[in-house]
């Protein structure tokens, strides 16, 4: 008990308590997410799995601040993401959260550095000190000699990379991979999972979203999900 | 709103124009036909603007005309016609009598007679009789020799000062001074051309001859048409006073009794604002419609062009939005990519209406002299007008498309496959 009060004072950087999340669909009621209540702390290394139709997708969209529940409380930092405004929202995921895409979602048409300074952009920071820190941040994730590229001048991994770099360069609060080595063969997607684990290790907090045991595997923290509910959380074991 | 966002936004429109060349300048089109309306409209406006300031310097800002005719009178022409001539004594007594303006003359015109250089003939020009001091008005002017003198008025010497236009269709060889031309038989000696000072509204002016009034009598007879005054006030301050002098004077000269309408006029250069602001009303209701109509399929075109842009880069704003963009910076990125769009079909337009114009305004007039008046440089207020108009109609354009785009779903717009 006293473990957790003390979690609670600094290191609790989102607490979902009993949210649900219930589309229309025509006529019809589909409840995505029925009763969940989460916690993530401060550099959790955490992996959400499963099957399809288990919820995952819509919890890592309300994590992420895409989507607001229907029902239930969620509090990024101890700020109430379920009363924000849109604004609110954008300023949260550009300021905290940093996405990593199954298929990358980079501008096919910009730079690599271009790309990772979107995020800047959007935060208002002028163009010098941008370049300074996307360089860094391609540099973190071994890119720098790929920055004038364009992403369909680079391999599926280094599209990748670039993503990572694109979100860690707000140094966000939380990182959200969405099956960040779906679009990878096994080789390249090892690599992309070690860059993680190496991320994790630097202080980061990370929040994978998969339906890979493999991957889950690098995480320290697995839950999984079933028909909109919590089936189990718990450590992982197997490191 | 950061200032990054605006020149990133700038940047996105230019990238987006510069992968969709051809569609973002079909998409133009309309822009491009609509403020090329509103560039011309206002050349040929200012062009008649330029060619009333014109036709005033000739006539003079601060001269008055009395005569039977009335220079805006259209609608009383029968009345006017039944209004007795106005004498050369009557003229001449005028003259004599009247004290505030700076100088007043008698000019008795005579219309249909040719004029005879050895075998050549010209017609079509107008005989002036006047006094020397025709040479002191804005009229009287020469740019070859001079006009005639004191002396040669007192004595109506046989001598002629041409109209620029005679000089050129009869003695444009060689020196026309000294020259002899023949006016109903009567020899008359050639000693000044008068400046070329031909408008549009006022062209007939190039083709009169001026002579000593006494010589034109001896030649069209001494009686039979209405002599007309001309009276210089001194400056546009004067105008009212002399104005109110001459008309009591004339008046007394003429015998009408108190009560009586005036049976002469007094014109002056406020006549010609009244045929110029009917010119300018056509040419502003014809170009208006046009003008109109353009910018409306204008700003369907961008419109539409907009709605497929916002379509096709559906994914792009998802991705965008992921990483932190708002709303509004997203409608703004639309909206400046509509207005630029507008904005360049507006440079097109006043690039190729520049080189219209020019050609037009120098090869047009060699033909049809009467359009000598349009200038060959486009007036800059107009590109002024022109890209603020094009960029108004252009944010008019992108509005619907831009808050499509800033309220597509983060989550919906990420799951496109584009």
């Amino acid at each position: 008990m006293i473990n957790t009060e003390e979690k609670n004072n600094g290191n609790t950087i989102i607490e979902i308590e009993h949210i649900a999340k219930i589309y229309q669909m025509g006529t019809e009621f589909v409840h995505a997410i029925r009763d969940i209540t989460l916690k993530i702390y401060k550099n959790d290394y955490l992996a959400i799995m499963g099957p399809s139709g288990s919820g995952k997708s819509t919890l890592m969209n309300i994590i992420g601040c895409l989507d607001t529940p229907t029902k239930g409380k969620y509090l990024f930092k101890d700020m109430d993401v379920s009363e924000m405004t849109d604004n609110d929202l954008a300023s949260i995921r550009n300021k905290e959260i940093g996405f990593v895409f199954q298929t990358f979602n980079l501008l096919a048409r910009s730079s690599s550095l271009k790309n990772v300074e979107l995020p800047l952009i959007y935060a208002g920071i002028s163009k010098s000190v941008r370049d300074e820190m996307a360089m860094k941040a391609l540099e973190n994730v071994g890119l720098s000699d790929r920055v004038n590229h364009k992403p369909n001048e680079l391999s599926g991994g280094q599209r990748q990379r670039v993503a990572v770099a694109r979100a860690l360069v707000t140094e966000p609060s939380i990182i959200l991979a969405d099956e960040p080595t779906g679009n990878l063969d096994t080789k390249t997607g090892l690599e992309i999972m070690n860059l993680f684990n190496e991320l994790w290790k630097a202080g980061n907090t990370i929040i994978l979203v998969t339906h890979e045991e493999e991957v889950a595997n690098f995480a320290k923290r697995i839950i999984k999900l079933r028909d909109g509910l919590i089936e189990n959380d718990s450590i992982n074991h197997q490191q | 709103m950061k200032f990054s966002e605006i020149t990133e936004n700038i940047k996105i429109a230019f990238e987006a124009m510069r992968v969709n060349k051809l569609r973002s300048l079909l998409a133009s089109l309309g822009v491009v036909i609509g403020i090329s309306f509103v560039i011309l409209m206002g050349w040929v406006l200012s062009g008649l603007d330029q060619a009333l300031e014109d036709t005033f310097n000739i006539i003079g800002t601060d001269m008055l005309y009395i005569d039977k005719w009335d220079w805006a009178g259209g609608r009383n022409w029968k009345k006017i016609r039944q209004r007795k001539d106005i004498t050369y004594d009557q003229a001449t007594e005028f003259c004599e009598k009247i004290k505030n303006a700076e100088l007043a003359i008698p000019n008795a015109r005579e219309f249909g007679y040719k004029i005879k250089y050895k075998n050549e003939e010209f017609q079509g020009m107008s005989f002036i009789g006047t006094r020397w001091e025709h040479s002191m008005t804005p009229a009287g002017s020469t740019y070859i020799g001079r006009h005639f003198t004191q002396f040669e008025d007192d004595i109506g010497s046989n001598v002629i000062v041409l109209g620029y236009k005679v000089h050129q269709a009869l003695l444009n060889e060689g020196d026309p001074l000294g020259q002899y031309v023949k006016i109903e038989g009567r020899k008359f000696l050639v000693i000044g051309v008068i400046k070329k000072q031909g408008t549009m509204l006022f062209d007939f002016v190039d083709n009169q001859c001026f002579m000593p009034i006494k010589a034109f009598q001896s030649v069209f007879g001494r009686s039979g048409r209405s002599v007309s005054v001309a009276i210089k006030a001194g400056s546009i301050n004067s105008l009212d006073e002399v104005r109110a002098e001459s008309e009591g004077l004339m008046r007394q000269i003429r015998n009408i009794k108190p009560g009586e309408e005036n049976d002469f006029s007094i014109n002056e250069t406020k006549a010609f604002e009244s045929t110029v602001e009917v010119l300018r009303l056509s040419v502003w209701s014809v170009g208006i419609g046009m003008t109109v109509l353009s910018f409306l399929v204008g700003i369907i075109g961008i419109m539409n062009i907009m709605f497929v842009s916002v379509t096709e880069r559906t994914k792009e704003i998802g991705i965008r939005k992921a990483v932190g963009a708002k709303k509004r910076t997203i409608w703004m990125q639309f909206i400046i990519e509509a207005a630029i769009l507008s904005f360049i079909g507006a440079v097109i337009a006043f690039i190729g209406c520049s080189v219209f114009v020019y050609l037009i305004a120098t090869l047009l007039p060699k033909f049809v002299p009467e359009t000598a008046f349009l200038s060959p440089i486009l007036p800059y207020e107009l590109l002024l007008i022109a890209s603020f108009v094009s960029i108004f109609v252009g944010m008019l354009a992108g509005l619907v498309p831009a808050v499509r785009a800033a309220n597509l779903d983060p989550v919906e717009a990420l799951r496109r496959e584009n």
